[in-house]
């Protein structure tokens, strides 16, 4: 009886039985089956190089400056997240003595860091980065952030609440959804 | 045994290039990409089922190269180690196929009516027959015999045992045989 086929491409592998060997050696059928299987294996190594369609590292390089960005924005974010609560809580013990306005606006801005902060949360969440991204896609995400960043840049010269702060804060928030819509419909084109 | 046998795979990436890649220097990392972008993406290709999802294996295996870099310590090559990643990249998103795939009916054993002397088939037969062979047994074939893995490495990265391994091996084979009849 002949070796099977699996026992066949062992002996071509040099890893046959003892049995098998002896009977491939012997047998001239066999031994044309294992030098075919050889002759496979070498076609299958001259098959040619396969490049890519198009230039993927510009997508790469975006994907890993976004991963890169996730731990910075995030220190940043909680930063500015705590003064900004420094700031209204004091502004809020004096708005209690002092005008109504200046109490509406920390009322305002605490509001929107909690939101900020909720935002922020849903994006950094676990599975969060690190996965494909569309060129079109990464380029969005990449602006985004760094409108975030000149925003956070203003709000870490923010002192006292304002209608200035308010808006500034209002522009985080809106950025930090508009980065979680981003995520969304890129998670679900990956299937995370 | 250590797959040194693949005949790509052999540009080399030198040590300062290496060092500033691993501080995160972003020439070396594209550096990198460039040395081994065609390389993975034929891997990425030959077993993956659509040119995109090789595209989607080529970026997720570039990201997870640079995310570790810093962890890599030199033990192995630097390509073996690239391809070792491309390849479990791969095989990962092949798992999320895995119930699509096509039931190969070989049984794995070889007829003696062999067709042993002919010239070995032109290039474009034996690529069509592989695209057309089952996944798994893609994948097997290409890991063993271009890649040049073991049957114990192949099953350490499918999660299965090198006996599934080897019959995949001879299933693959006998598709490749009936498709390039």
């Amino acid at each position: 009886m002949h070796p099977t086929l699996e026992e066949l491409l062992a002996a071509r592998d040099g890893q046959a039985e003892p049995a098998n060997a002896a009977h491939v050696a012997a047998c001239a059928a066999c031994r044309d089956e294992v030098d075919r299987l050889a002759a496979v294996r070498e076609a299958l190594r001259a098959l040619p190089q396969l490049p890519p369609r198009q230039d993927l590292w510009p997508a790469i390089a975006r994907s890993r400056d976004e991963e890169r960005w996730q731990r910075p924005l995030r220190r940043v974010g909680w930063a500015i997240a705590v003064m900004a609560l420094v700031i209204t809580g004091v502004a809020g013990a004096r708005g209690a003595i002092e005008t109504w306005r200046e109490a509406r606006l920390a009322r305002d801005t605490r509001e929107l860091v909690a939101e900020s902060q909720r935002l922020e949360s849903v994006l950094t969440a676990p599975g969060g980065g690190g996965g494909v991204v569309r060129g079109r896609t990464a380029s969005t995400i990449a602006e985004l952030e760094d409108r975030i960043a000149v925003v956070d840049e203003s709000l870490t010269k923010a002192t006292r609440p304002s209608a200035d702060v308010v808006a500034l804060w209002q522009e985080r928030v809106r950025l930090l959804d508009a980065l979680n819509s981003m995520r969304t419909t890129r998670d679900t084109y990956v299937g995370l | 045994m250590t797959p040194t046998s693949n005949p790509w795979f052999t540009l080399g990436v030198d040590d300062l290039v290496l060092a500033r890649a691993k501080r995160g220097d972003a020439a070396a990392h594209e550096k990198l990409f460039r040395v081994f972008a065609t390389e993975v993406h034929t891997l990425a290709r030959r077993l993956s089922r659509t040119a995109e999802d090789a595209e989607d294996v080529v970026q997720e295996t570039f990201l997870e190269v640079l995310r570790s870099l810093p962890r890599f310590r030199g033990d192995g090559s630097l390509a073996g180690w690239v391809r070792r990643v491309a390849a479990s990249k791969a095989l990962q998103r092949l798992r999320r196929h895995r119930g699509h795939e096509a039931i190969d009916e070989e049984d794995g054993h070889f007829a003696t009516t062999s067709r042993a002397a002919e010239p070995i088939v032109a290039r474009v037969d034996l690529d069509a027959a592989l695209s057309r062979i089952g996944d798994t047994s893609r994948a097997v074939v290409w890991l063993h015999d271009v890649e040049g893995y073991s049957h114990e490495e192949i099953a350490e990265m499918m999660g299965r045992t090198a006996s599934f391994s080897k019959s995949q091996l001879a299933r693959a084979h006998a598709r490749l045989r009936q498709h390039l009849a």
